[in-house]
């Protein structure tokens, strides 16, 4: 089940760009204020909350993908974005969740993984 | 209002996509959206109320906010299906009211734009009847389906986070190949992260058209730069995705990443980098570009860090604005130029007041700040971003924490010294000079005292092997910063850092931690505080030496006198120093070859101790010669320039005594007889006496005798392996040409093999008696006996044979004598002369790298040396020097050595070089009476037979008394048995004992004396005419002659070898 279309970012070179500490999207802070994270909104709640959007997202990333068709692409399914909306995403994100959201994910028997690389299994 | 009406109103709403705008539009109902979408993720089966709720809020905005969405509307003519322009009625009254209440303003707008537009009222018409149908679909349908449809398109904005891919372990996900392949892409480096972005808005604009792109994804590494990665199933989707974008390069191919690195390029893994509080950075950009600096926090996200460093504050600002204040901010401005960056200085408050003026600095609590920045302990305080920072490969030195140690005042403030940094910086240093391998010593803890190699290191601690018995093959680790070089006097070291930084020296002594060298360059002893500070020397800077010859530019070459840290001092040819870069030298010259002469014509070599003749007379030894004209010497005596001075090879006399020969005026043929002069000092001091000579071939003339060239004259200019380059005398050509194609052309036209002499020339060369080995050749060309020697055949033989020149081929000392050891010898015994003497193997033995290897041979060989060297005294006679070459038997020369000064005949032989010149040009003619050939019924029937007793030695006839003797033959005695001896009766010329002139010689003993002059009456040897009579016409050169047989007069062109003497005798053997 595709997500959907996240909003791509129009200035790639822009500073401001940042990644989504969960699924590593990447897009404007507006883009983050005005609908959130396309995949993990739900978690993250970060749309039209600025503080949140600065505690939950990251311009420190490196690598960028254009997942063009999730679905089918390895890319997407190495990067476990797979089952996200098509847009733009970070290969390595670096940082972690917010506390309240890794605890949430812990409740919910989710393992999370850091986007840094630094967990390989 | 019914809950139908509502949510059909709802769905209304919906479907023109303006929900999510009117939320947006609203700030005041975030909140409760947000509320709302907390219950959905709660609760899902709970809308209906929700909605109820939403609807509401919905319906007051609505009235409230007309107006805006009236304008919002208008530019949107689409929405006004949700109007009912033409008043239709519907049952159910309570919509309508809604409907018209919702839209009025709407409709009064819309008719004041459009109405006079009929084609937008046809439209519009459309559009209200496909939304009356979509709202009896939704009556008919049931409730519940509504509000499943509903909770579907609310749970699409805000869906449960499910994390489904989080349980596959990465391994899982590995590429097969059934998943599309990465593709590599080049691009232009920089551009990698727009190129990405471009293929996403490019396959997003093409999804729906004809032609949508093919390709899955696209990816960029930063540490990848130059090159994106596509994932697509053909390479051909790839480069119709890319087709158009600006920065890629196709053209430089789409290239299949291997499905094994598939993986590992979104692995890559930059170094991780951590910055903590207390560590070192630099600043990577601006005014502080270089400068060390230390973390003092850093942010949460790790985005920008906290740093303090020394403050770069112009003090000396270009508009003077010292008692100005208005152009105080300008002042600001002019610091961020780089180009006058000013030097690193603690804050000082007043300094800083009385240039910028008071105003400009303000105090906070223990902080100043000035133009925005904040100001600690005299330190500057600023955040960067960490990209601005350069967090590895920092190597703070030591003068630069220590600065940070200091106060602002710039005292030493020992009570400030962060020892922990001493200790950090010291550790890295003394990791960074460690090597496995080194001798250390422990100087601090338990195992101080302990000395031993490194045996490894692994961060800052160092694996050792002590020294000593009680550590018997022990190895103890110990922190890098407890261990230091050990030296010992006599190291040669450099110093590393400190005062005398890059000073090479000997250790004269080390007393505790002080090393007292003797410095290469000064000559002066320097002390060493700390023996850290010294490494093993090389005097290596790149690939260049102390001591090198080394070309600067096209003029100018020079000598490394000095090495520093990157560069070099060079002495050049002129005397001029020039601090070269290693960059700067084209190449380093090899003077090994260089050729000089000194004030006395002797030649200079490398390695020589001379001085110089006139002006200082300065001494020293020969570092490198240039161009046969200077001379770099070096005398450690002088100070100056490293004791390194260029002069004159001219102006150099050798310090060594020169041998007598040498004075004696023996000029040029002992002079380049090595052999001659080496034993008498002739080049004392030289380090390189085996160095061979030129090729001697250059500057021959010689005739080109194959190929398109043939019949051509010209000079060698120039000899590489078989080939020789030749200067034709005619059209001023130089060709390159196989030597095998070139004949030494004599002064006289007569032409001869180009490198015969050099078959037997090679072995004692490359043995390491090269010098001992005078070319024949260029002996040749200075005797005049050699070039005559073609022309007029041996005209001092009278008591040799012309058989007897031609065993002069085998190149043995002891033919020189006029006797003939080495043939009989060959025929009694299959030692390698008897091989070699007949066949043409008998060179390749001469080649043979080192016959000195035999086991015996050097002392045969010395034994053999006193005959050469009569020999020579009293004429050089080239052929003797090849003997080495042959010298592979050590028993026949013991045994023939004292024999040759047995024979009278020795000491005259000397007289005919010539022969044996012209015997040697004889070499190609390869015939060699077979032994026994007395027994060839051709022979034995003949009388008169002239032949010559060879082979005798080592208990064979008569203890080789009759080695060399020549007789006639008077009768063979045939035994046809190989137990009884065959004998042959012969009659000596010279008869040992005159009682007994005649003696029964076996014939194995016995070879044929070849003629050597015309009108001598021979027997052919060989051939057709084998064992005809014939006589000697004419003797054409030393291995042709013609002869014309006795019966037939056939006329026969043959060589020598090939025929023996006959004497026509009397019952006795006396000639008639």
């Amino acid at each position: 089940m595709s997500q959907g279309q996240a909003s791509i970012p129009t200035q790639p070179r822009a500073k401001q760009l940042r990644a989504c500490l969960l699924c590593s999207i990447i897009q404007t802070p507006a883009d983050f204020r005005k609908h959130g994270c396309p995949n993990c909104e739900e978690l993250m709640q970060m749309k039209g909350y600025p503080d949140r959007i600065q505690a939950c997202t990251t311009t420190h990333f490196e690598g960028v993908i254009a997942v063009i068709n999730p679905e089918e692409s390895w890319v997407a399914r190495w990067q476990r974005t797979s089952k996200y909306a098509r847009g733009m995403y970070a290969v390595r994100v670096k940082g972690r969740v917010p506390e309240d959201v890794e605890a949430e994910l812990e409740s919910r028997n989710i393992k999370y993984r850091p986007r840094d690389g630094s967990e390989q299994d | 209002m019914s809950d139908v009406e509502d949510e059909a109103f709802m769905d209304n709403e919906e479907a023109g996509e303006e929900h999510e705008e009117l939320e947006e539009e609203r700030p005041k109902k975030k909140h409760s959206r947000r509320h709302e979408d907390e219950d959905e993720e709660e609760d899902d089966e709970e809308e209906d109320d929700e909605e109820d709720e939403d609807e509401d809020e919905d319906e007051d905005e609505g009235e409230q906010r007309g107006k805006k969405r009236a304008k919002h509307r208008h530019k949107r003519p689409a929405v006004n299906r949700f109007l009912d322009v033409e008043a239709e009625v519907d049952e159910d009254e309570d919509e309508e009211e809604d409907e018209d209440e919702y839209a009025r303003d709407e409709f009064i707008a819309d008719t004041g734009l459009e109405g006079e537009d009929d084609y937008d009222m046809v439209r519009r018409a459309a559009d209200h009847a496909r939304y009356d149908r979509r709202v009896r679909e939704m009556d008919d349908r049931d409730l519940e389906q509504v509000a499943e449809d509903i909770s579907q398109r609310y749970r699409r904005t805000a869906v449960r986070y499910t994390g489904d891919m989080s349980d596959v372990p990465q391994r899982l996900l590995m590429p097969s190949v059934h998943d599309a392949n990465l593709w590599q892409v080049r691009v232009r480096p920089g551009k990698e992260r727009d190129i990405v972005f471009s293929l996403m808005r490019k396959a997003i604009d093409l999804e729906f058209s004809n032609r949508p792109l093919n390709i899955l994804s696209a990816f960029q590494r930063d540490s990848l730069p130059g090159m994106i990665y596509v994932e697509a199933r053909s390479a051909k989707q790839v480069s119709e995705a890319i087709n158009g974008l600006v920065g890629v390069f196709p053209s430089r191919g789409i290239n299949l990443v291997p499905i094994e690195e598939m993986a590992s390029l979104l692995q890559i893994k930059q170094q991780e980098l951590t910055v903590t509080p207390g560590s070192w950075v630099r600043i990577k950009r601006g005014k502080y570009q270089g400068d060390l600096a230390q973390v003092m926090d850093v942010t949460e996200n790790g985005e920008e860090v906290g740093l303090k460093f020394i403050p770069r504050i112009d003090l000396n600002p270009k508009d003077d604005v010292g008692l100005d204040g208005r152009k105080r901010k300008k002042a600001g401005a002019g610091l961020s130029s780089f180009n006058m960056r000013p030097p690193q200085r603690f804050f000082n408050y007043e300094e800083v007041v009385k240039v910028y003026g008071r105003k400009s600095v303000s105090k906070r609590n223990q902080v100043y700040v000035f133009q925005n920045d904040t100001y600690k302990d005299g330190f500057i305080e600023k955040d960067f971003r960490l990209t601005a920072l350069q967090l590895d490969d920092v190597n703070p030195t030591l003068d630069e924490i220590t600065r940070f140690t200091r106060g602002q005042d710039g005292t030493e403030n020992e009570t400030n010294v962060d020892l922990s940094i001493i200790a950090e910086a010291s550790r890295k240093a003394a990791i960074s000079v460690l090597q496995p391998g080194d001798h250390v010593e422990v100087f601090e803890g338990e195992q101080s005292g302990v000395h031993g190699t490194v045996h490894s290191i692994e961060g800052d601690v160092v694996t050792m092997e002590p020294v000593g018995v009680e550590f018997d093959g022990q190895r103890i680790q110990i922190p890098a910063r407890s261990v230091r070089k050990r030296f010992k006097p006599g190291d040669h070291v450099k110093v590393m850092t400190g005062k005398n930084a890059d000073e090479t020296g000997l250790v004269v002594s080390v007393i505790d931690n002080v090393v007292t060298f003797l410095s290469d360059m000064t000559m002066q002893e320097a002390n060493l505080r700390e023996a850290a500070e010294v490494g093993t020397g090389t005097n290596i800077v790149g690939n260049y030496e102390l001591h090198d010859l080394v070309q600067i530019d096209q003029q100018t070459v020079g000598v490394i006198f000095k090495t520093e840290r990157d560069s070099f001092r060079v002495l050049d040819q002129n005397g001029q120093v020039r601090l070269v870069q290693p960059h700067q030298i084209t190449m380093r010259r090899d003077s090994n070859r260089a050729i000089a002469t000194d004030s006395e014509g002797h030649e200079l070599r490398i390695g020589d101790n001379v001085k110089e003749v006139d002006g200082e007379g300065r001494k020293g030894r020969v570092l490198h010669t240039h161009q046969s004209f200077f001379a770099f010497l070096h005398n450690r005596d002088y100070a100056e320039n490293g004791g390194v001075f260029v002069t004159r090879a001219r102006s150099l006399a050798s310090l060594a005594p020169k041998g007598n020969i040498m004075k004696l005026g023996n000029t040029d043929l002992s002079k380049m007889n090595p052999a001659l002069s080496g034993g008498a000092g002739g080049m004392v001091g030289s380090g390189n006496i085996g160095r061979g000579p030129r090729d001697r071939l250059i500057g021959v003339s010689v005739m080109v005798i194959k190929g398109p060239s043939k019949g051509y004259v010209g000079t060698i200019k120039d000899t590489n392996g078989p080939h020789a380059r030749v200067e034709l005398l005619t059209g001023n050509k130089v060709i390159t040409i196989d030597k095998e194609k070139l004949r030494r052309r004599n002064p006289d036209g007569s032409l001869e093999p180009l490198e015969k002499s050099f078959t037997s020339m090679g072995p004692p060369r490359s043995g390491g008696f090269g010098s001992q080995t005078p070319n024949p050749y260029s002996q040749g060309g200075r005797t005049p006996g050699w070039g005559q020697t073609g022309r007029t055949p041996n005209p001092y033989n009278d008591s040799r044979t012309p058989a007897w020149t031609a065993s002069s081929r085998t190149p043995n000392p002891y033919a020189d004598h006029g006797k003939t050891p080495a043939w009989d010898a060959t025929a009694r015994t299959p030692n390698p002369y008897n091989q070699g003497g007949k066949t043409p193997a008998w060179n390749t033995s001469a080649r043979t790298p080192n016959p000195y290897a035999n086991g015996g041979g050097s002392s045969t060989w010395g034994g053999a040396t006193p005959g050469r060297g009569v020999n020579w005294d009293a004429a050089p006679t080239p052929f003797a020097a090849f003997t080495p070459g042959a010298a592979p038997t050590p028993a026949p020369f013991s045994m023939q050595t004292p024999f040759e000064y047995q024979t009278p005949a020795g000491g005259a032989y000397p007289q005919t070089p010539g022969v044996m010149a012209g015997a040697y040009g004889s070499q190609e003619s390869q015939y060699e009476a077979p032994s026994k050939w007395l027994l060839e019924p051709e022979f034995s029937q003949k009388r008169g037979l002239v032949v010559e007793v060879r082979g005798t030695f080592g208990g064979g006839w008569h203890g080789g008394d009759f080695e060399g003797k020549q007789g006639v033959v008077l009768s063979v005695f045939d035994t046809h048995n190989e137990s009884f001896e065959s004998v042959a009766r012969v009659r000596f010329f010279n008869p040992v004992d005159p009682l007994q002139p005649i003696l029964p010689v076996p014939v194995q003993f016995l070879w044929p004396v070849h003629p050597e002059h015309r009108e001598e009456t021979v027997v052919i040897l060989d051939g057709a005419q084998k064992g005809v009579e014939a006589r000697v016409e004419a003797v054409e050169s030393n291995n042709s002659m013609v002869v014309t047989t006795m019966d037939t007069f056939h006329v026969i062109d043959t060589s020598p070898d090939r025929l023996i003497r006959i004497h026509d005798i009397d019952e006795v053997g006396n000639r008639r």
